[in-house]
């Protein structure tokens, strides 16, 4: 076989299958409640870098402000599951309103009464930001930095919007809803096998999924975008609505991750609208290479494993450690651990077709780098 | 309407303030933008090292506060320069991922003033005729506030004239446009770079020494000033002008939806209000068509 094993289809599912089926067994190995849902969180960290990847890996549009679909999305979930310990005759009214002076519930909260309507919105209305705003940013062809500038002041417009808005959204206390989440009559105890698998199926489906959409037509006309954005226009392609589209599909897959964020912790501040967590899934993401899914997902672990158990030896220096990393990573890795793999393996595929090395190299650096779908 | 025009026009000065302040932290922005292309995040940690670097000469050797400003200047500008031949030389072709390794600085920058100075607030002494306010007609200011608006004003002309009038400023200037070709003349367009991006780090100095009078100094005071220096920077488009014009429209309007608003909502609509601003105009209000990059 020639060329390297790492743009092989059929090893890139195998890895799949063996990362999945290995994070699938843990609940079954692993009993502890607390381990359980922390390594849940780890899952929804993994899920952030999975769309980060998406989104600045294949579409090359870096974005600073994933956290405004995050934080959207596990603030919609805490109204959801703050609401479902209201009483609407006796206590409509949440305890930290009534302490601001409210006395009517506020009509954006009304659609929460509903489970359904609630989860629904906290997944529309970050993706139906996502699309306006995308779509403002991308038909003005604002791109590379700027984007990344401009997705940050986003970002930090919200952070100030969210503190500010005490009496709606209890400012910088948060909300912290008092039951954990309850649907169809199931309460999902966060720190149960049942809230590992919820997390672990979504990120299982949605990393298949986005995965698909890599390798597909769309994918490779928003990986064309990323090269050359202009020759995809002279080529006929709406550059803006494919960069629109992949960028609200990451911020929809982080909005699931805010949700799920919220049903673990019971808790959400604006802390979730951080400008620092948002450029951690970044740096994430780019640690573990931001042209591959499974390689972002694992970053995420990395980082947050070795934050949450190198933490307390390093507890002053941590991010002083991680931002000489990230910078080595930047300069020397460009494209992560993956893309050290990735070498790696094609050194080794060279050498073993050595003997023939007319029909080895056949391909060109551009041509391997057109081909590469992101394992 | 019940306003009366004193508050009014006492806003329209405040936002001049407001004004002066994010221009004079965007200033070293502009200038590393606008001339190298790089997207320095770690802007806010080299003002912020600008007030450690004025706290320590004023704790440690006694200097008045006026005498901290070139002090800062040169201390920052040397750590910009360190950085520079170190980290950022490899990157200029690369615009995203200078973004991405000046943020990995800033985490560097943040976490290594904490380790050695402790998270507890700094304060720095101002002399007495700074510490007062002086009286406009219709308002009172407070004298340090006028100072910054004259430093701002000073520095401007210091970077014009630099820019503009001097040997120095036609290179960085032909390297700005073209480099290739101004190398092609014998432009050390490196070297220009590396000038630029010290000259740049030195001027969030003196930003930085201006801010420790104003606030209390703190690890995390950089955060505090990096994205309105950027928006002032990517609304103005990169040049000089460009940056001036920006940070006096950002200032007027905060101040003015601050008059109506609250201030938080004010950089709310702020914000809202640049990103329609760059729908219109994505390169930027001055956009610098003659970079060719």
């Amino acid at each position: 076989m020639n060329g390297n094993i790492y743009h092989d289809k059929r090893a890139q599912w195998v890895v799949y299958i063996v990362f999945f089926v290995s994070l699938g067994l843990i609940p079954v190995m692993q009993a502890d409640p607390f381990l359980l849902n922390q390594l849940a969180v780890f899952g929804i960290y993994g899920l952030l870098a999975m769309s980060i990847s998406l989104c600045w890996g294949t579409g090359g549009i870096l974005n600073l402000g994933q956290g405004i679909a995050f934080g959207m999305g596990a603030y919609g979930m805490a109204m959801t599951m703050q609401m479902q310990s209201q009483d609407p005759e006796f206590s409509p009214l949440p305890s930290f309103m009534s302490t601001n002076g409210l006395e009517q519930l506020p009509w954006f909260w009304e659609p929460f009464w509903s489970t359904g309507g609630g989860i629904f919105l906290a997944l529309a209305v970050p993706t139906i930001f996502s699309l306006i705003f995308g779509a403002l940013m991308f038909q003005a062809r604002v791109s590379g930095p700027f984007f990344a500038i401009m997705s940050l002041a986003m970002l930090s417009a919200f952070y100030i919007l969210v503190l500010d808005m005490q009496p709606y959204t209890n400012g910088a206390n948060g909300i912290s809803p008092r039951m954990p989440l309850e649907v169809a009559g199931y309460s999902l105890d966060p720190y149960s096998p049942a809230a590992y698998w919820l997390i672990f199926g979504l990120l299982f489906s949605l990393t298949v999924l986005a995965k698909l959409l890599n390798q597909s037509k769309f994918g490779q006309i928003v990986r064309a975008l990323r090269e050359d954005p202009e020759r995809v226009r002279f080529l006929g392609y709406n550059v803006a609505l494919y960069e629109t589209l992949i960028y609200a599909i990451s911020a929809f897959i982080a909005a699931v991750a805010g949700c799920c964020f919220t049903i673990l912790i019971q808790y959400v501040s604006p802390d979730q609208f951080d400008v620092v967590f948002s450029i951690t899934m970044v740096i994430w993401a780019a640690v573990g290479g931001r042209l591959s899914l499974i390689g972002a997902i694992i970053g995420a672990f990395l980082i947050q494993g070795s934050e949450s158990y190198l933490g307390d030896q390093f507890l002053n220096s941590w991010h002083l450690i991680l931002g000489f990393f990230f910078v080595i990573i930047v300069r020397f890795l460009p494209n992560g651990l993956a893309g050290l793999l990735e070498m790696l393996l094609a050194k080794r595929s060279r050498s073993s077709t050595e003997e023939s090395p007319p029909h080895g190299r056949a391909k060109s650096p551009a041509a391997a780098n057109a081909e590469k779908a992101g394992v | 309407m019940d306003y009366s025009w004193a508050p009014l026009m006492g806003s329209l000065v405040l936002g001049l303030s407001i004004a002066s302040i994010w221009l004079v932290a965007a200033l070293g922005l502009t200038i590393i933008y606008g001339t190298a292309g790089v997207i320095n995040m770690a802007h806010g940690e080299f003002i912020m090292l600008g007030a450690y670097a004025a706290y320590c000469a004023q704790a440690y050797l006694g200097t008045p506060f006026l005498l901290c400003l070139p002090i800062s200047f040169v201390v920052v500008a040397l750590i910009g320069l360190f950085f520079e031949r170190v980290l950022i030389r490899y990157l200029y072709h690369r615009p995203l991922d200078t973004l991405l390794a000046t943020w990995g600085v800033s985490l560097m920058l943040t976490q290594g003033v904490r380790m050695i100075f402790g998270s507890s607030p700094k304060y720095v002494q101002v002399p007495e005729f700074l510490s007062g306010n002086v009286s406009l007609g219709i308002m009172n200011m407070s004298s340090l506030r006028i100072l910054i608006v004259l430093m701002t004003v000073v520095l401007i002309v210091g970077i014009w004239y630099l820019f503009y009038r001097t040997y120095f400023g036609i290179k960085i200037r032909a390297v700005t446009q073209n480099r290739e070709m101004a190398a092609s003349f014998g432009v050390n367009s490196e070297r220009i770079y590396m000038c630029t991006f010290a000259l740049g780090a030195g001027l969030a100095g003196v930003a930085g020494c201006l801010f420790s009078a104003l606030a209390i100094v703190l690890p995390t005071m950089g955060s505090n000033y990096v994205v309105e220096s950027f928006l002032v920077v990517v609304t103005g488009g990169g040049p000089l002008v460009g940056s001036i014009a920006a940070s006096a429209m950002m200032g007027e309007f905060k101040s003015f939806f601050s008059y109506f608003f609250n201030s938080t909502f004010a950089q709310f609509l702020l914000f809202v209000l640049i990103v329609i601003v760059l729908r219109f105009r994505p390169n930027g209000l001055f956009a610098n068509t003659a970079v060719r990059r």
